[in-house]
């Protein structure tokens, strides 16, 4: 069927490809101010929005079992006033010159981000600042955070994704893990925070001490080391930091973690998986770069192993994706995403079959194509202030400098298929945590005669 | 106001296409991105979700290119890609190493001129599955999934090209044949119809030069545009829909019709959004969330669009126990509010110091900021648009503000899409304030993902 009118045309031919010069990570100036803070300054010229990040190793077991989500509390309240202004006057002084400041909380620590156009960055700091260290936590506001958290979790609970993951985290984990349950906290739990759990836990835990500063931007005419110093220089830390003692050891995985967990949804027109099984963190033995190179040859692109089946071939789904996630310690291989609920049964009989696959190994063409995508795309993924700084600010929170993202792009090029195979085999091994959140009614019986594993059926 | 000049330059090609050039030296990498004049609202009666569909066969194969080789060639090279459709347009978009940029812009010619040599039955088939699977996920299997297709339904009447959402029905999508799919083709794409631009690494004349040798030898095959005819008044009256759903808790949404996009007076509009609802510091969120803590969520913004009119939207997130139509009241009353009062001096203030971070932020990476070139060099033909639009909504006064609001933002032209929970199912919940997002061929990428978010 091809085109009359496009037949006379004069064929192109197919460019060839000039490959790119090795990539460096750009190099950030450091300091450590005399209170324990690291400071790291990245100019990246052309850049007028200013990406600041406060990383604060904070280790998610130091929350009491019963008070589980205080942290997030803390972090959602730090900017609701604080010793000098009322929370509706705080909003005030951040949005009439339009810094966006944010909060978060991960099982590595406390994460506090600025981003603001360069001639405000001075007037940002300070604010940052006051968040930081003379946070007021007004009950009203407590309260209310409290109450958009409850909201929140019952939204979570709704919504199939998030069921699933909620759930996941449920069985593979040990149950004396924090990793177990929710970063947020659990109704129970976030229903009996208070002000005063607030307070106490940002004055234990909240310091300066191996805490990280990143600073990334237009830094010319800017002398941002000095104007963080001023800032955050004067912090002094609490008098007993960081109390826990050797905190960062991987999370135990459950004895009975090797299952399926069919969550009921009566008459759901899609049906969400959710596959894991045991990862590297980015220190392990054998390096870190083969992967990412992994998670992206299975499930990383509508060309890669699973979609290449799921949903090119078959048509079963949107996009299915594969990803190894590392914790500060340890970490977790999980494929994710909805299937239509009539292929269910046979979607995750393939699914698991192409997991398993990989112990296979993969072709040099694979190699070649996951090598070259994860490492060329790192200039254009690390060329604005907000990546570079997010880059490195998590990085920090791992014990890491962005040296490790140099080294491992770099160790990442020389891969070959051997040691992908070998990388993807250190882990997996067939046994699988498996979530299901579908129409039990419908496809409980064809989960079972997969023979994949114990089935256990919960409501949705 | 922050001085913004990025270096912009365009040149037309004989057969119609417009290439803008932007020039960045700081990453070794270049992007192509392409906005093609043809969205939801050309879609033929029967035919909704059509423009969307058609976007999933261009990664389908062309003459030269092998199916899901437009893809994996580029990914292969370090591309970064995808494309969206939208109510008014359909982009497409890599980002590349330098060395490879010619191969994007060859892959690009390839399927923009001739996709059809490639196109199959079982192709068709194959994505009219996917695109089910992402309406299935991202609307019909969420809770609020349907909503704001509800919100497009009550405040567009039926006979207009936004009355329909992008992603279709899917009865009409069904329905598309291969037959459907060449007219398409042939109607809407060619480089007469579409603008292309690039940026990166690359000199201008290098840029246009490459243009030329892929595009130049494409033929002006789209037939000319449709004028734009559709203007619409406000709403005279208050028009309503209530759902009774599984969802977590209650949910309003507030949609009022807007003038078109890049004109003063949408601008108007949207400052006076911020104003009522969308700033932190904004009146609803004083009153709904912080003073009286009746809402849970609040958000207040402008969708522009170019054929007559757009859309603005409230929507509240209310507290359990509380009665929405008390919300609903308070929402009216600060809106009559505003109309009386026009907004104070600290709101303008912020609403600019806003959009001013958020604009730079947006224009910081090299492909957004190539999207929002592209964008409205093909939607409103200017190609310096991103270099000032700041100063144009700074030069909006409080007068504008109070007198759009007083036009087109006050609770009689308000259309109301209700979702009430349904109470026996108490658990069921929905996602907090979900951005409208285009639809894509593929989900987001993201090759190294940092932490693990448990839930």
């Amino acid at each position: 069927m091809s085109e009359p009118s496009a037949t006379a045309v004069v064929e192109v031919p197919r460019p060839a490809v000039v490959p790119p010069e090795p990539y460096t990570f750009p190099e950030g100036r450091r300091r450590t101010l005399d209170n324990g803070l690291e400071v790291v300054a990245y100019d990246v010229p052309g850049q007028y929005v200013h990406s600041v990040r406060v990383a604060l190793p904070l280790p998610l077991a130091r929350e009491r079992r019963d008070i589980e989500g205080v942290a997030t509390i803390m972090a959602r309240s730090m900017d609701e006033g604080t010793a000098r202004y009322s929370s509706a006057e705080f909003a005030l002084l951040l949005e009439r010159r339009g810094v966006a400041l944010g909060t978060s909380i991960s099982e590595a620590g406390l994460t506090v981000d600025i981003d603001v156009a360069k001639r405000h960055l001075g007037y940002a700091l300070d604010l940052l600042r006051q968040v930081i260290t003379e946070p007021a936590f007004p009950a009203t506001e407590i309260d209310r955070h409290r109450k958009t958290r409850l909201a929140e979790i019952e939204q979570e609970r709704a919504m199939p994704a998030q069921r699933g993951a909620i759930e996941l985290i449920a069985t593979y984990f040990d149950e004396a893990e924090r990793a177990s349950r929710p970063t947020a906290g659990s109704r129970e739990t976030v229903r009996s925070i208070t002000r005063e759990d607030v307070v106490a836990f940002h004055a234990d835990n909240v310091s300066p001490v191996g805490g990280t500063v990143v600073i990334a931007g237009d830094l010319d005419g800017v002398d941002a080391i000095a104007e963080i110093e001023a800032a955050l220089g004067g912090w002094t830390p609490p008098p007993a930091p960081g109390s826990a003692a050797s905190p960062w050891e991987a999370a135990r995985v459950a004895d009975t973690r090797e299952r399926i967990v069919f969550i009921d949804r009566p008459g759901a027109v899609q049906t969400e998986l959710a596959v894991a099984c045991p990862g590297p963190d980015r220190s392990f033995p054998g390096g870190w770069s083969p992967y990412p190179v992994l998670g992206f040859m299975v499930g990383g692109s509508p060309n890669a192993r699973v979609d290449a089946v799921l949903r090119e071939e078959k048509g079963y789904t949107y996009g299915i994706r594969s990803v190894f996630r590392p914790r500060r310690r340890g970490g977790m291989f999980l494929t994710s995403g909805s299937v239509r609920a009539d292929s269910t049964v046979e979607a995750l009989g393939l699914l698991l079959d192409l997991l398993d696959g990989g112990r296979e190994g993969f072709t040099d063409e694979e190699v070649r194509a996951g090598v070259d995508f994860v490492s060329m795309t790192a200039p254009g993924r690390y060329a604005t202030a907000d990546a570079i700084a997010d880059e490195a600010a998590s990085l920090s929170l791992e014990g890491l400098t962005t040296a490790f993202t140099t080294a491992n792009l770099r160790d990442m090029v020389t891969l070959e298929a051997d040691r992908l195979q070998a990388a993807y085999r250190a882990f997996v091994d067939g046994r699988w945590t498996i979530v299901v959140v579908g129409d039990a009614a419908s496809h409980l019986e064809g989960i079972r005669a997969l023979g994949r594993g114990d089935v256990t059926v919960v409501a949705g | 106001m922050a001085d913004i000049a990025y270096p912009i330059v365009d040149r037309t090609l004989p057969n119609g296409l417009r290439v803008v050039v932007s020039e960045d030296h700081a990453v070794p990498t270049v992007t192509v991105n392409i906005w093609v004049n043809v969205g939801s609202r050309h879609e033929a009666p029967g035919r909704t979700g059509f423009a969307h569909l058609f976007e999933h066969l261009m990664f389908q194969g062309s003459r030269n290119v092998a199916s899901g080789e437009h893809f994996s060639a580029l990914m292969a090279q370090g591309g970064r890609l995808n494309a969206t459709t939208w109510f008014d347009r359909t982009n497409y978009f890599e980002t590349v190493p330098k060395g490879a940029f010619e191969l994007a812009l060859w892959l690009e010619a390839d399927r923009h001129g001739h996709l059809l040599d490639a196109l199959t039955q079982e192709n068709l088939d194959n994505q009219r599955d996917v695109v089910k699977e992402e309406k299935r996920q991202r609307y019909d299997n969420v809770p609020y999934g349907t909503a704001l297709i509800d919100v497009y339904a009550t405040v567009f009447p039926p006979e207009h090209p936004y009355h329909h959402p992008t992603i279709g029905s899917m009865e009409d999508l069904d329905a598309a044949s291969v037959e459907d799919v060449q007219a398409f083709f042939r109607r809407y794409y060619g480089p007469n119809n579409c603008v292309l631009t690039i940026v990166g690494d690359v000199t201008a004349d290098d840029a246009f030069a490459a243009a030329e040798t892929y595009f130049g030898p494409l033929p002006a095959s789209a037939q000319p545009p449709a004028p734009v005819l559709h203007a619409l008044e406000p709403l005279t009256e208050p028009v309503r829909l209530e759902r009774l759903e599984a969802v977590p808790n209650d949910r309003l949404y507030l949609a009022f019709r807007l003038p078109p996009d890049n004109t003063d007076e949408f601008f108007a509009c949207s400052l006076a959004l911020d104003a009522i609802g969308g700033l932190s510091t904004s009146r609803l969120m004083h009153r709904l969330v912080r003073d009286e803590q009746v809402a849970t969520g609040l958000s207040a913004h402008g969708m522009g669009f170019v054929d007559g009119v757009s859309l603005g939207l409230v929507s509240v997130d209310i507290a359990e126990g509380v009665d929405p139509e008390v919300i609903e009241a308070t929402v009216c009353e600060e809106l009559e509010r505003f109309v009386a009062e026009g907004p104070t001096p600290i709101e303008l203030e912020s609403s600019m110091a806003e959009t001013e971070r958020g604009w730079l932020s947006s224009l910081a990476s090299q492909d957004e900021r190539a999207d929002a070139i592209c964008h409205y060099a093909l939607l409103t033909g200017d190609i310096d648009y991103v270099n000032t639009f700041l100063e144009r909504v700074g030069s909006v006064d409080a007068a504008a503000v109070q007198a759009a609001a007083a036009r087109y933002l006050t609770p009689a032209s308000r259309a109301v899409v209700a979702y009430r929970a349904r109470p026996e199912e108490p658990e069921l919940a929905s996602e907090p304030e979900q951005q409208e997002q285009p639809e894509q061929p593929e989900q987001p990428e993201q090759p190294e993902q940092q932490e693990v978010q448990s839930a």
